[in-house]
């Protein structure tokens, strides 16, 4: 480089100096530009100076015109002098040569000097006998004439009848002696606009005319106007004839000039621009350069980082000859992975520590690679290590070639996955064994949406319940729900959506199985809605029916057995109470009998003995009922038209009711048919309507009203009547005791309604009441 | 001094008997039946009416039974305890009764049937 350095260093100069070589080109396109714009200037000012002459040459042609006009007017004025001097004919002639010749505004016949003849006459009249040879003003340049003798124009000067003008004087000699004038006067203005003066200067050009003052030999300037002479001055002639001078200069000198400074500011921009641009061009290499350097440092740094993370990388790697499969470079991490030494790797091939299930798998995939099928692949394979463990490991293998380009070596990366590996092997056995308990368990397990669709059902359900899953997935789950647990399901699907993830467990329902029998299962619910692999209900259903109706048979047996054991307390209590009252009263009668002495009284006792004999066997006859009904199992229990036995009590009734004038209202359907003892039925609905035609209010009419429906799938009779009612607050308990009565009422003994609920309660079924005192009271019979 | 006494009961055999044993304590100017405590309470819950100085009062009535007509006659007649001596008399045997009557400060005593002669007198004297 050094070497090379001075045979380079103009351009190396510039290489390394971009802004100097900026600069250079401005300076040298700027000199340039000014050069060429200086010659456009020049060439503007010689076609400037070229045309003023042009201009300066038909001013002077035009006023020769006008001067040889008035030579000729002068000369013609001249011959009408005759041999004798006298002017002859001037009045004719003037008018005629004024009209020829346009240019001249007056003539004038000047003999000896003094002025005698003038036309146009009126206007000019004053002049008349005017010498001009004795006024000293006109006395040189007329002599001046005469000295040539030729045509000599006098002035311009101020004229005696007004006006400023020229005067052409034209010496006249007769025979060889001076004679006079003929003159010429042409108005100042009349000769410049024969010169075609302002025609000519335009917007352009500026004209001078000067004549030197014969008195005062100083250039005098005739015309109005800032014409610098010594600055603008461009081009004169000289007009001997009245020793006139004549000037054209360009009014604006400098337009030009300044016409040619956007130019110049053109050539600045263009200038700049470029040496910006040269600049910039010559920057280029420079910042290649510094790219080329940063990248080159950047790849040995990148290089040193390959290599450290090739040595140091957590995993294995290793540089293999993708055709033969030879190890070329493996790092430390491998080394340790295989178990080999790096002398001992290199050369070896892939395959001899491959486990052989998976070779061929691998061979393909290097194969692909090699085509260009695949720019990459990866693989779960079995590493043998040097002391003939297997190891797990996965494999990502990167090619070290160019897309279409032919395969040299390739990269692999090696990752232990041994602990994965058995981790998966572990989580597979465990999801194999929870799907076997799923599966073979008796619990049914099913994954049902908001709308009550099952979304899966486990394969317990064929043998628990005999539906297929299609079958199960195809029904809404609550068709299947007993209509009676609907309420209860629903009940803790709403505390399953209160509390997601929780299990609701704990309660049990009823459902079909495809036998169409209700099955009881112990159900669990939750709430998985939110779960993203479940999105839905688990519900979990274990067939607990013979459990359950063995729950429910041994709480119907225990119902029953309370239901017994109160009646038998309660009968024990009637008994005791009842037998009791007479056999104290006995006990009573005995000791007063024993203790007198007085024989009519002992009579008075034997009477009171017998009336206690009595009512003991009224007693007797009551409890006797009562215990028949009770006790009586084995009843004859058929299924009997309710309406079939109304018709028959009220038959019975019928004297009674149209006595009283009672209105029965029923309605009650036909298909009512209960499963009851037919003395029963008929004592149980006598009792009632007899008590309602006992009980009725002597105010009013008494209305029985019969009503049966269905509730909840079980019969119900209710009798209501308008009657006095009875106070449920003061004796709702004791209703249907023995012997309890509730009005004031004759012949109410306080058997009939404790007969009824026997009779009622012995066919399984049950009995209400309800009663308002002055109002009427409703007796409701629930039929098993 | 000639007392007053009242029975409540509805067993009419019972009511001719515990006359006869009354008349036989000789204590007794005059004796008042009720056959039912509804009857009791109508003439008792009247301020002006004196109560006797002894009342046997049954349980087990039709329409009103002993414990109604004492809750009763407690609501009409606050502080009728000063005013006379409440009996139980009753058939009944039963524990409970017994241990009812026992919560009731304006019960003096629990009886079961028959009451005899020697059983009245001993009240009487009690009370003296």
């Amino acid at each position: 480089m050094s070497r090379n350095k001075g045979s380079f260093s103009f351009k190396s100069n510039f290489l390394s100096r971009p802004i100097l070589a900026g600069v250079f080109s401005f300076v040298f396109l700027f000199l340039l530009g000014f050069f060429l714009l200086f010659q456009s200037y020049q060439i503007i000012r010689e076609s400037e100076a070229r045309e003023m002459i042009n201009v300066m040459d038909l001013v002077e042609k035009n006023l020769n015109n006008s001067l040889k006009d008035s030579y000729s007017v002068a000369l013609s004025m001249g011959l009408i002098i005759d041999d004798e001097g006298n002017i002859r004919d001037f009045e004719q002639y003037a008018p005629l040569l004024l009209e020829q010749y346009p240019v001249i505004d007056v003539v004038q016949m000047v003999p000896g000097g003094v002025i005698r003849k003038v036309y146009p006459y009126q206007a000019n009249k004053a002049v008349i006998g005017y010498d001009i040879l004795k006024d000293p003003k006109t006395r040189k340049e007329a002599l001046k004439a005469i000295d040539v003798g030729k045509m000599y124009f006098a002035g311009p000067f101020d004229l005696l009848q007004g006006g400023t003008a020229v005067v052409g004087r034209l010496p006249v000699f007769k025979n060889n002696k001076f004679w006079g004038f003929s003159a010429v006067i042409i108005k100042l203005e009349s000769l410049l606009e024969q010169a075609e003066l302002n025609k000519l200067a335009g917007e352009k050009y500026i004209f001078q005319f000067s004549k030197i003052n014969p008195e005062s030999n100083e250039e005098q300037f005739f015309l109005q106007n800032d014409l610098d002479i010594e600055y603008n001055i461009s081009e004169t002639i000289l007009l001997p004839d009245g020793d006139w001078k004549f000037y054209i200069a360009l009014k604006n000198p400098k337009e030009a000039f300044y016409e040619l400074i956007p130019m110049a500011f053109f050539i600045l921009l263009i200038a700049s621009w470029l040496g910006w641009v040269v600049t910039l061009l010559f920057k280029q290499p420079i910042r290649l350069q510094a790219l080329v350097n940063s990248q080159a440092g950047e790849l040995a740094a990148s290089e040193l980082k390959f290599r450290t993370i090739f040595n140091q990388a957590a995993v294995g790697m290793v540089r293999v000859e993708t055709a033969t499969g030879k190890f070329l470079e493996t790092n430390q991490r491998f080394r340790e992975l295989s178990g080999y030494s790096a002398s001992e790797l290199n050369g070896m091939n892939f395959r001899e520590i491959s486990h052989p299930s998976e070779i061929n798998e691998n061979l393909a995939l290097i194969q692909q690679l090699l085509n260009g099928d695949i720019r990459e692949y990866s693989l779960e394979k079995r590493l043998i290590q040097k002391s003939g463990n297997v190891l797990w490991v996965k494999l990502s293998v990167s090619p070290l070639w160019k897309k279409d380009t032919s395969g040299s070596t390739h990269i692999a990366i090696i990752e232990d996955i041994s602990e994965r590996v058995v981790a998966q092997n572990e989580l597979m056995k465990n999801e194999k064994r929870y799907r076997a308990l799923v599966e073979n368990g008796g619990e049914v397990v099913t994954i049902f949406n908001r709308k009550g669709q099952a979304i899966y059902s486990s394969p317990a359900i064929q043998k628990i319940a005999g539906y297929s899953e299609a079958e199960i997935n195809s029904v809404n789950l609550s068709s299947l729900i007993h209509p009676k647990d609907i309420a209860e399901l629903d009940k803790q699907i709403l505390e399953a959506m209160k509390f997601p993830s929780k299990p609701i467990s704990g309660f049990t329902i009823r459902a079909k199985n495809k036998k169409g029998e209700w099955r009881w299962a112990e159900s669990t619910i939750t709430n998985l809605l939110e779960d993203s692999s479940v999105k839905g209900f688990v519900g979990n259903f274990r067939d607990v029916s013979e459990k359950k109706e063995a729950e429910i048979n041994l709480n119907k047996s225990y119902q029953m057995v309370m239901e017994q054991n109160r009646r038998l307390l309660n009968f024990s209590y009637i008994v005791s109470h009842n037998l009791r009252s007479h056999s104290s009263n006995i006990q009573a009668i005995l000791n007063l009998y024993n203790t007198t002495s007085v024989e009519e009284e002992k009579l008075n006792y034997i009477g009171l003995l017998s009336k206690v004999g009595n009512a003991l066997n009224h007693t007797l006859e009551d409890l006797n009922e009562v215990v028949s009904i009770s006790t009586n199992l084995d009843l004859n229990i058929e299924s009997l038209q309710i309406n079939a036995f109304l018709n028959k009590t009220i038959d019975l009734l019928e004297m009674q009711i149209s006595d009283k004038g009672a209105i029965i209202k029923r309605d009650v359907p036909d298909e009512m048919i209960v499963k009851f003892n037919a003395a029963y039925l008929e004592s149980v609905l006598l009792n009632f309507r007899t008590n309602a035609i006992r009980y009725r209010e002597q105010k009013r009419k008494l209305e029985i009203s019969i009503l049966g429906y269905k509730e909840n799938g079980d019969w119900i009779l209710e009798i209501a009547d308008n009657g006095v009612g009875i106070d449920l607050e003061r004796h709702g308990g004791k209703i249907f005791g023995l012997y309890k009565t509730f009005t004031q009422t004759p012949n109410s003994r306080g058997v009939g309604l404790f007969i009824t609920r026997n009779q009622i309660e012995a066919m399984g079924g049950s009995v209400a009441v309800e009663s308002e005192v002055g109002v009427g009271s409703v007796f409701k019979i629930y039929f098993k | 001094m000639k007392k007053s006494i009242c029975v409540i009961d509805d067993d009419m055999i019972y009511q001719m008997i515990i006359k006869k044993i009354i008349e036989r304590t000789a204590q007794f100017e005059t004796i008042k039946f009720y056959n039912d405590g509804i009857y009791a309470l109508e003439d008792f819950k009247d301020l002006d009416v004196v109560l006797p100085e002894l009342i046997l009062l049954d349980i087990n009535m039709p329409q009103m039974d002993g414990w109604q007509f004492l809750e009763s006659l407690i609501e009409h007649r606050p502080t009728f305890k000063n005013e006379t001596i409440i009996y139980i008399v009753t058939s009944s045997i039963a524990n409970s009764d017994r241990e009812k009557a026992n919560s009731f400060d304006e019960i003096s005593g629990f009886l079961s049937k028959p009451v005899s002669v020697d059983c009245l007198e001993k009240i009487i004297k009690e009370h003296r």
